[in-house]
This record gives structure tokens, C-alpha cells and sequence, in this order.
């Protein structure tokens, strides 16, 4: 579904993402973590060519995103990405957010998009919070609106950069529950996040980056109970005593 | 002697209105021209296009960093020189919807810059085009930050055209110069010249006060 070839790109200076070798299967629900300026969020970004690659090559259902040549429209409409601090539009209210893709890419009637707009927002469990703007609704309840226009467009990927960490504690597990359920339900996933009791319960396999490289890829289980490198034991350490 | 004046200046209250009407036409015209040229440079000021960006970038500066009158006089006196023979009229509004167009482009240019950066990558990831994103994303929120400025914009507009008086053309402006040459009381002249200014002007004052309010309260609700 996802396949990073020998991926490599830079920042100026910064080797950002370093030889990047990794094959995501459909249905696989990938958690990626590491420390803050490892590479994460560019590993995933680049899967809809918000960030371009430099070098290697990179396929995602079946097409090519290194190749410059790529019309990404039908890629980016076949993945669904959720942002760190959401990015909802502020003049629509969360049921225009979820249907102006649908009516303007997928080229939906405005009837079928609000019907499933609303489908996807009682999904996520805001049927009571459809014609609210987003700063009528709370980090929670934004995060959840924001996951509803990525499924509106029907996807066969969802990517997550970070979804939680603008959250306060008590708004997370909303958001954890609703990825949760998506997961279960077979969808391709990748998430940046240090949510580890998400990674336990339902990721495939969970990949350690560090300074641009992939340092570790193992099922979760396996990794936090006995990394294999040094790196990613105080990483470990680090992160569950804070 | 005043009251006079004042009975003469009355009776030329209809060569003033024609002033004013005249200054209404010069800048109604250059306001919804600079208007839709200045959207349109703005929204390339702002765009991904690098040499359009640079061209407009230059254009803007070279109109803001030169004197309106000479830019009027370039326009009039030199342009017949290479065969473009103008009327002072549409002079007077190429001139004017040029510097118009310049300082509207510079707004909306920042109207734009000003929205979130993650707004455009939303829509981006959700596959919507360039121009899709500007049409239903990136100007309806520009537009809260554009519009008091803009109507600023349009205040300093209608005081500028007093400067087309100087080509000629008979705007409120010309008609107190032309009036005092018959009744020496230039306050009492200019006085009158600047209240039909005022009344032009002052609406749209309390228009962009009012704009501004209701923007910063619809931001802060949305």
C-alpha cells in the first residue's frame, strides 16, 4: 500500500529523512515515534507530497509520488490526514468541512456530501454538533471533525500527524477511541504519536525513528518490552518516566 | 463685503456640485477598477508564481516610492510624447486606478499571507486545487482582514483625486481654484471645497471603523 525505496530528503543541511526503507500492507496500522526533530512527521507528510522527496522512490497504492509527474489530486483524495493542531476551516461549520472535498474533488451533488458528512460525524459521535464552527467546539471535538473530513473523502489511508498533542488529557481518549475504531475496522493507518497504550491495543507494528533514520520497526509488544537498541531503550525510558 | 461672497458663492453652488460629481466619477471609476486589478495582483503577490511575484513586487514599489502628481504628469504629458494622446479625463483615471490598484494589491497580499499556513495544507491533503483552495479556503478568510483597510483605501482614494485638478480635469478641487479667481475669500472658497470632500469621505470613515468592529468580533466568535 505504502513503499518507501532508499527515501532521502534534506532540509538545508538536515539529513531529515535518511535511506528510508519501509513497506506498509493494507490494513496495517503503523504507529511511528521517536524524539521531537527525528524525521516523523516529514515520514508521513511526504506519502501526500505535503513535503517532496529528493531522492528514492515512493508508492502509494500503486502510484509513484517521487515522480514529479504524478497528478496528486487523486492520491491526496484517496488519503485521509489529521494534523496536529487540526486545521479546520474557521468560516464553515464542521459539516461544510467535511463535505467542500467531496463536492469539489470527488465532484459530489451537495445533498449526497451532507449526507455523508453527517454520516461521518455521528460516526465520530458529534450528530449534535454538525452546524457548529470550530471554535464552538472543543480540542476534542475539533480533532474528531477533523478525522470526519478525512473519511468523508472515502479513504483507503489515513495518516495521523500527532493527533493528541494539542489535547488536553482529558479530550485524548476521545480522539484515541474514534482512531481506535478505525483501526479495527481494517483501515490502513499510519500515526505519528507517543500514544502508547493506542500502539499496544492496535498497531501492526511500530516504527523507532531517530535523527532521520528508521532505527527500529517491530510489533509493539516486542519493542516495548525489549528494544533492541540502545537508542531505543532510553527513548523508552524517557518517555514512560516522564 | 463677506455676505457678499458668501451670496456669490452660493450662486455658484451649481459649478460646485458638478465639481463634485466629477470627483465621484474620477474616483467611483478608479475604485472598482483598482478594485479587480488589485485582487488580481494580489492574489499573485502572494502566489507560487515567483516571476509574477517579482514583477508585481517591482510595480508596487515603483507607484508607492514616486510622487502621485508626477505619476499623473508621466501619464498626461509624456505618453503623447510616444504617441499615446490621452484626454485629461481617462488620464486622470489611469492614473488614479493605478495608484489605487498598487496599495489594494499590497493589502490583499497580506490578507492572504495572513491566513494560517495549515489551512492550505488541509486543503491540500484533501486534493483541492490551487485555485480551489484560494476560492473557498484561503479568500473568504483573507477577506476579514482585506476589507477595513480596504475601505481605508478607498478614503485616501477620494481625497487623491483632488490631484487630477492639475491636469485639467474640473473636480471639486478645480472648481475652488477657479471660483476664487472671482471670489477672493479662499477660506470661505476652500472651506466649502473641503466639506463636499468631508461628506464623501466621512461615510466611509465610519464604514471602515464599523467593518473593523464587526471583523474582529466575527474572528473571535469563529
Amino acid at each position: 500500500m505504502i513503499s518507501y525505496k532508499k527515501v532521502n530528503k534534506w532540509f538545508g543541511e538536515l539529513h531529515v529523512l535518511n535511506n528510508i526503507n519501509l513497506e506498509v500492507v493494507k490494513g496495517e496500522v503503523i504507529v511511528v515515534c521517536g524524539p521531537s526533530g527525528s524525521g516523523k512527521s516529514t515520514l508521513i507528510r511526504c506519502i501526500n507530497r505535503l513535503e517532496p522527496i529528493q531522492e528514492g522512490e515512493l508508492i502509494v497504492d500503486g502510484m509513484a509520488v517521487h515522480d514529479k509527474k504524478t497528478n496528486m489530486t487523486k492520491i491526496r483524495a484517496e488519503i485521509g490526514f489529521v494534523f496536529q493542531a487540526f486545521n479546520l476551516y474557521p468560516h464553515m461549520t464542521a459539516l461544510g468541512n467535511t463535505t467542500i472535498a467531496p463536492i469539489k474533488v470527488r465532484g459530489m451533488s451537495k445533498a449526497e456530501a451532507e449526507k455523508l458528512g453527517r454520516k461521518m460525524l455521528t460516526r465520530v459521535g458529534l450528530a449534535d454538533r454538525i452546524d457548529h464552527y470550530p471554535a464552538q467546539l472543543s480540542g476534542g471535538q475539533q480533532q474528531r471533525v477533523a478525522i470526519a473530513r478525512g473519511l468523508c473523502m472515502q479513504p483507503k489511508i489515513m495518516l495521523f500527524d500527532e493527533p493528541t498533542s494539542a489535547l488536553d488529557p482529558e479530550m485524548i481518549h476521545e480522539v484515541l477511541d474514534v482512531m481506535r475504531d478505525l483501526a479495527k475496522e481494517g483501515m490502513t493507518m499510519m500515526a505519528v504519536t507517543h500514544e502508547m497504550g493506542f500502539a499496544r491495543e492496535v498497531a501492526s507494528r511500530v516504527v523507532f525513528m531517530d535523527e532521520g533514520k528508521i532505527i527500529e520497526i517491530a510489533p509493539p509488544n516486542d519493542f516495548f518490552t525489549n528494544p533492541q537498541t540502545d537508542r531505543g531503550k532510553y527513548f523508552l525510558q524517557s518517555i514512560l518516566t516522564h | 463685503m463677506w455676505g457678499f461672497y458668501f451670496n456669490e458663492l452660493m450662486r455658484s453652488l451649481p459649478f460646485f456640485l458638478k465639481g463634485l460629481w466629477m470627483t465621484v466619477a474620477v474616483s467611483g471609476l478608479s475604485l472598482v477598477l483598482g478594485t479587480i486589478i488589485g485582487f488580481v495582483g494580489g492574489i499573485l503577490r502572494a502566489g507560487r508564481n515567483k516571476p509574477a511575484r517579482m514583477i508585481v513586487g517591482a510595480w508596487v514599489d515603483l507607484i508607492r516610492g514616486t510622487p502621485f502628481l508626477v505619476q499623473i504628469f508621466v501619464i498626461f504629458f509624456i505618453l503623447p510624447g510616444i504617441g499615446i494622446e490621452l484626454e485629461a479625463f481617462p488620464a486622470a483615471v489611469i492614473a488614479l486606478t493605478n495608484l489605487t490598484a498598487s496599495f489594494i494589491t499590497e493589502i490583499v497580499a497580506a490578507g492572504i499571507i495572513a491566513v494560517p499556513k495549515g489551512q492550505r495544507e488541509a486543503a491540500t491533503a484533501s486534493g483541492l486545487s490551487y485555485y480551489q483552495q484560494l476560492r473557498f479556503i484561503v479568500l473568504p478568510q483573507a477577506i476579514r482582514t482585506i476589507l477595513p483597510p480596504l475601505v481605508g483605501q478607498y478614503v485616501l482614494l477620494v481625497k487623491d483625486s483632488s490631484v487630477v485638478s492639475a491636469i485639467g480635469v474640473v473636480d471639486i478641487t478645480r472648481v475652488g481654484w477657479l471660483t476664487v479667481q472671482r471670489i477672493p475669500e479662499g477660506l470661505m472658497v476652500f472651506g466649502l471645497v473641503g466639506l463636499l470632500y468631508f461628506a464623501i469621505c466621512y461615510p466611509l470613515i465610519n464604514l471602515s471603523g464599523f467593518l473593523e468592529r464587526r471583523m474582529t468580533v466575527v474572528s473571535t466568535k469563529l
